[in-house]
């Protein structure tokens, strides 16, 4: 096996037990990596009737292929198993730096389960692998343990560490890398944390992996670093972030304003577009490892209420779901919301989209001071949501902690009101991209994603925007996003690009200057897949599929597969003002392409078996 | 050429749309924002096809030609797709993926321009009158 170990690290919290188990090389050769293997791993070993928070559940974090390579973007790892948030199958992506250093060490993941009895790290330093006391660090902030635990071991040592939300089982909160990259969606950090697990540290002793065909991979290498750094994106992103579109998207109504009940805001779009953060309170540009690209923000906001020393900054998600959405232009608050939920461990999205959920719950008189605990909750008071709902979060201090720990959809279900205006698929908030101006497509692949409302994992949101072109493979829409014309045939092709996408842990920042030969001569000369571009394809499908596999053993069916009322109504201004979307349409004609049971919503057996998932449909029909 | 008898043509009706923008308070205060000396380099369609904006300093300039001064950005496209951009039917980011427009240096600026896109092309629209290329308009 090249690039890939076969080897992870299998740890039973409960027995203090620590294996390494050697994977078949089958499961690299048809699920890739990554969130693929992890879905692998979660079919043959997960327990699927376990309660997302107890000892019997599974964790994982995993590897792609190309971890470890000095190329722009593949300096990611992917997180998974079941979603405390939803219920049902959950994975994240994180950038940084603990990729690289987790293949260095010799693995390809980490399987953990069971619960340590007193709060622990799991040490790992090449073959020695130790579970170590970590009271010390319980209660305290994730960049606070990030610096001690540097400080302990070494500034070499990278580390995964979860806040006081994780450890309060707060069910959208983060696992963060050097205490700021975040894997932010899907709340593994209270997985972490029910499993008294407060953080990860890892140091490999070399800086090596084995290569299929390491000329090639040499050539392609310094074929696509420069390609990638020295795109218009790239230079973009570079220079104004992850906002740097803020601006234009806002014009398109693809920003989302006060919960989704706005699709124009002019005065926000220059307010929090990235170059005005680049001109205001940037210090310099961060990145995740060997990326070219340093998208990545660093700021300082030297006085005023929302005073942050200079540290990580905030990205888009984060500037939209602490400014428009809480209907906010104060750039300089949402420097502030980020750094707090950073050291707290919580979502920016779902914290931000709950609280503004909860917004416009208490104006409408859905939500009382009697279940806020007295606090008077107004748009764009950040005041109020910086210093007191997200530390009452993050503690579950009072009932009103406690509800929106829960996340916004089981917040609204247990209040009796205010799902119509909660803004979610299968339980995971939207991000901060609204399809009714953003892209149709992009209504049908939150909803059809295996975790729900998510904008990474497949590139439709990219193709709508006109960034995806693959004429190898024919794909060659000219998508108009208000549209619901070619939708459901550029999704059955972008979630399979998704799929190569999130297994082999590719930033999609990075791999939109990737092309089909590209992807194909990595496969091949990095881990040596072998792969043409069918086959591929075929097993980025195989991973979209066993996801729904999965979900579908938790109980999901078509009727998952849907957005809330309030994302479906037509604009009520902007752009894409009165315009409707024809979900069901889509949603039909991508179940046809894909071969998807309208009821079941898995794939229908002959399609299983002609993606060597025999097996497979052989427990689900 | 699609909508161009030649190479002058489409030059004299970006700089005149330009001009005009730089005497519309909403378009000159957008333009400033930019604050970058670009060249739009059609040379593909002739090798005098092309033109050139300074925003630099607060002060607005335009002129046919390669500038002077090395540009801050480069927008490299045919005439045709420039015709259809200022027009507002072509999608940037799509024309950049296929290579259709092709980028050399920071693009960023421009980004502040996109809230402006629609105003171009009423003003584009309305230069092509005043050039009697009405049938062009698209």
């Amino acid at each position: 096996m090249k690039a890939n170990t076969g080897k992870i690290i299998d740890v039973d919290l409960s027995r203090g037990a620590i294996t390494i188990d050697e994977l078949p090389e089958d499961y690299y050769r048809k699920y890739i990596g990554g969130s693929g293997l992890a879905a692998k791993i979660f079919w043959e070993r997960g327990n699927f009737d376990a309660d997302p928070l107890s000892p019997e559940a599974m964790l994982l974090f995993t590897n792609g292929p190309f971890a470890g390579l000095k190329l722009s973007g593949v300096s990611r790892h992917s997180t998974a198993g079941r979603s405390p948030l939803t219920g049902g199958w959950g994975d994240s992506s994180c950038g940084g730096y603990f990729a690289p250093e987790l293949r260095y060490a010799g693995y390809d993941g980490l399987l953990i389960t069971g619960k340590a009895e007193n709060p622990s790290l799991l040490l790992i330093e090449d073959d020695t692998v130790k579970i170590l006391d970590a009271a010390e660090y319980w209660g305290k902030s994730a960049s606070d343990v990030n610096g001690a635990l540097k400080e302990r071991f070494g500034k070499a040592y990278r580390t995964l560490v979860i806040g006081p939300a994780g450890e309060n089982l707060v069910k959208y909160s983060v696992i963060l890398n050097e205490g700021h990259h975040a894997t932010g969606r899907a709340g593994f950090g209270a997985v972490m944390g029910s499993k008294n697990l407060k953080a990860i540290v890892i140091k490999a002793s070399k800086k090596e992996m084995e290569l299929a065909d390491p000329e090639k991979v040499e050539a392609l290498r310094k074929d696509l670093n420069p390609r990638i750094k020295e795109a218009v994106a790239s230079n973009v992103l570079h220079e104004t972030g992850t906002a740097g579109n803020l601006i234009g998207k806002m014009y398109e109504g693809d920003v989302p304003i006060k919960n989704w009940t706005s699709n124009f805001w002019e005065e926000a779009a220059e307010a929090l577009t990235g170059s005005t953060l680049t001109e205001t309170y940037l210090t310099r540009a961060g990145s995740c490892a060997f990326c070219g690209i340093a998208c990545k923000r660093v700021v300082e906001v030297k006085e005023g209420p929302w005073a942050v020393p200079e540290g990580p900054g905030p990205e888009y998600e984060t500037i939209v779901a602490f400014g428009s959405l809480i209907g906010s232009i104060d750039l300089a608050a949402t420097c502030k919301a980020g750094r707090v939920c950073n050291d707290l461990g919580i979502d920016t999205i779902s914290a931000g989209a709950t609280i503004a959920w909860a917004m416009e719950a208490f104006e409408k008189g859905d939500l009382t001071s009697n279940d806020t605990d007295g606090i008077e909750l107004k748009w764009a008071d950040l005041d109020t949501v910086i210093n007191v709902v997200l530390p009452k979060i993050a503690a579950r201090e009072g009932k009103f902690g406690n509800l929106l720990a829960e996340g916004s959809a089981a917040a609204a279900k247990k209040l009796g009101k205010g799902s119509d205006y909660t803004v979610h698929a299968k339980g995971l908030e939207a991000p901060m991209h609204d399809p009714r101006g953003g892209g149709h497509g992009l209504a049908l692949t939150y909803a059809v994603g295996a975790r729900g409302a998510c904008h990474v994992q497949d590139p439709m949101m990219f193709a709508e925007w006109g960034a995806r072109y693959y004429p190898e493979i024919g794909f060659e829409y000219e998508l108009e996003p208000m549209t619901d014309e070619n939708k459901a045939e550029a999704a059955a092709t972008m979630v399979a690009i998704g799929a190569l996408e999130n297994s082999s842990c590719f930033c999609q920042f990075a791999d939109a200057e990737v092309t089909i030969p590209d992807w194909i001569e990595l496969f091949n000369t990095v881990p040596g897949y072998g792969w043409d571009a069918d086959e591929m394809l075929r097993a980025g499908r195989r991973v979209f599929y066993l996801k729904r596999l999965i979900n579908f053993r938790f109980g999901r069916t078509a009727d998952d597969d849907k957005l809330t009322k309030r994302m479906l109504e037509p604009a009520r201004d902007g752009e894409p003002e009165g315009i409707e979307i024809n979900f069901e349409g889509m949603k039909a004609r991508f179940y046809e392409l894909m071969k998807i049971d309208p009821v079941k919503a898995i794939p229908l057996k002959d399609v299983l078996e002609e993606h060597g998932m025999g097996e497979e449909a052989g427990v689900v029909w | 050429m699609e909508y161009w008898k030649d190479a002058n043509e489409p030059i004299e009706a970006f700089v005149k749309l330009f001009e005009k923008g730089f005497e519309d308070s909403d378009m000159s205060g957008g333009l400033k924002k930019v604050n970058q000396l670009i060249w739009f380099d059609y040379t593909q369609d002739g090798p005098d096809c092309s033109f050139w904006v300074d925003c630099r300093g607060g002060e607005l300039k335009t002129g046919p030609g390669k500038p002077d001064d090395e540009p801050d950005l480069t927008m490299s496209l045919s005439a045709d797709d420039a015709h259809r951009s200022w027009s507002n039917k072509l999608n940037p980011v799509m024309a950049i993926t296929r290579k259709k427009i092709r980028v050399k240096g920071s693009a960023t600026g421009l980004l502040k321009l996109a809230p402006k896109l629609k105003k171009v092309a009423v003003l584009y629209a309305e230069t092509l009158k005043e050039l009697g290329k009405d049938d062009i308009i698209l």
